[in-house]
């Protein structure tokens, strides 16, 4: 393995270790919460950055919250998990764009179907922000 | 009259030759040069509906004026019409694919993202199936279901199943599945289908062009397959097949069927037929270019004063 590889898969480890902590949180999260809740050795401007890089990506809203910035997950995990197969599944058909290939096209409608009922009812916790009235 | 053959040609290599190449049976023994024979259709198809555009506005100049006629006002409109044709062609086309491109590699930059933050932690033995730059990553989900993700040019690629597909398959159907789906990545399979669905945005209704993305999509997966086929043996490819299509309520769909019987009856191309329809593609676009467009072009440029 290459250093950039395993730079990289370090990464994505730590992005994943990130998240499953902005998940389990019933608030959004300072990166002093984060790194705190992180318990390894990590220097703070890591977990800085590394929420940084989830939040460009556009998998965590960052909030002002006074001085600080406050993260929390855009969505919860079971919504992203139905958010991925539904891309997945729907890509077949007409809407096929070939982002990806499937290795079988699913020609039932129904585990997507299933999925978007899914996605509509929002997980306890953690509202989308789709969800938030113009008000708030 | 080289806008008469040229639209001729167009309208041929937009309708008929689609038509019959989607139902042709021979194309299954040979994949990869039959993929090589759809991209010289649509390519040629494309190119003569722009060459008779740009020849169009010509012939009526030579039909309804006189020589000295040919000249000011009227020679400026026909190469106003044909430039202004030709170049709606050309930039429907080329929109169309920028946009789709753009578009295709945000949404796949999005699910690398997630799958990267939900697939599970634990390795999977690929049994060497997968190369260098590849990632597996194992999602869990009750479908059984795989498939692969491009990776932008420098990134990983990532080929996906999901928890159920694992219990789904053995681990030969696995490695077959696996192969499947690196040689659709390793062989950029994605920019061939691309540009059809492409082609399809762009010319949906009069032209054939939904048969030829369909028929290429196909093609594309037996290919894959035979790639599958060389690596793990036809017994676990045609199973691997079979316990995913079995698992779907709505049953084993059309290209599946096709796909299953062209492994079990062993279909392999002769040389002579391969080699045949890369002799046919590659004059399907040379053979209209030196008859037509070459006599036309050395008739027509001296009357617009090019010499």
């Amino acid at each position: 393995m290459s250093l950039g590889t395993l730079l990289r898969v370090a990464l994505g480890e730590l992005e994943r270790a990130v998240m499953a902590q902005l998940w389990s949180a019933e608030e959004p999260l300072t990166v002093r919460d984060v790194h705190d809740r992180l318990e390894r050795e990590l220097a703070y401007t890591t977990v800085m950055t590394v929420l940084g890089r989830l939040a460009k990506k556009g998998l965590v809203r960052q909030e002002r919250d006074g001085k600080a910035y406050r993260y929390a997950a855009a969505s919860s995990r079971e919504q992203m998990a139905a958010e991925l197969m539904l891309d997945a599944l729907g890509d077949v058909g007409e809407d096929r764009t070939a982002a990806l290939v499937a290795f079988v096209d699913r020609v039932g409608p129904a585990e997507v179907e299933a999925l978007r009922r899914a996605l509509d009812t929002p997980a306890q916790g953690t509202p989308r922000p789709a969800d938030r009235s113009p008000e708030s | 009259m080289a806008s008469v053959w040229l639209t001729g040609l167009a309208l041929v290599l937009a309708g008929p030759v689609p038509a019959l190449l989607a139902r042709a049976r021979w194309t299954r023994s040979v994949p990869r040069a039959a993929i090589v024979l759809w991209q010289s259709v649509a390519i040629a198809a494309v190119l003569a509906a722009v060459g008779s555009a740009l020849a169009a506005p010509e012939a009526l100049l030579r039909a309804f004026f006189h020589p000295e006629e040919r000249t000011g006002l009227a020679l400026a409109v026909a190469v106003g019409v044909a430039a202004v044709l030709a170049g709606l062609i050309v930039a429907r086309l080329v929109v169309v694919l920028v946009l789709l491109a753009v578009r295709t590699r945000v949404r796949r930059a999005r699910h690398r993202d997630m799958i990267d933050l939900l697939a599970r932690a634990e390795e999977v033995d690929a049994g060497g199936s997968l190369r260098a730059g590849t990632v597996l990553r194992v999602l869990d989900g009750a479908v059984p279901f795989a498939y692969c993700v491009p990776g932008r040019v420098g990134s990983e690629g990532r080929v996906v199943v999901t928890g159920a597909a694992l219990q789904t398959l053995c681990p030969k159907e696995l490695r077959a599945v696996i192969a499947h789906e690196q040689a659709h990545l390793a062989a950029r399979h994605d920019l061939v289908r691309e540009g059809f669905t492409a082609l399809h945005r762009a010319f949906p209704v009069i032209v054939r062009s939904r048969e030829a993305r369909d028929a290429v999509a196909l093609l594309l997966e037996m290919l894959a397959d035979d790639a599958g086929r060389r690596r793990v043996g036809d017994d676990a490819m045609a199973g691997a097949l079979d316990a995913f299509a079995s698992s779907d309520r709505a049953g084993y769909g059309p290209d599946v069927v096709e796909r299953l019987e062209r492994i079990r009856s062993c279909v392999h191309g002769g040389r002579a037929l391969a080699v045949g329809t890369y002799l046919a593609a590659v004059a399907l676009v040379v053979v209209p270019t030196i008859t037509i467009v070459i006599p036309w072009l050395t008739d027509a440029l001296p009357t617009v004063g090019v010499r």
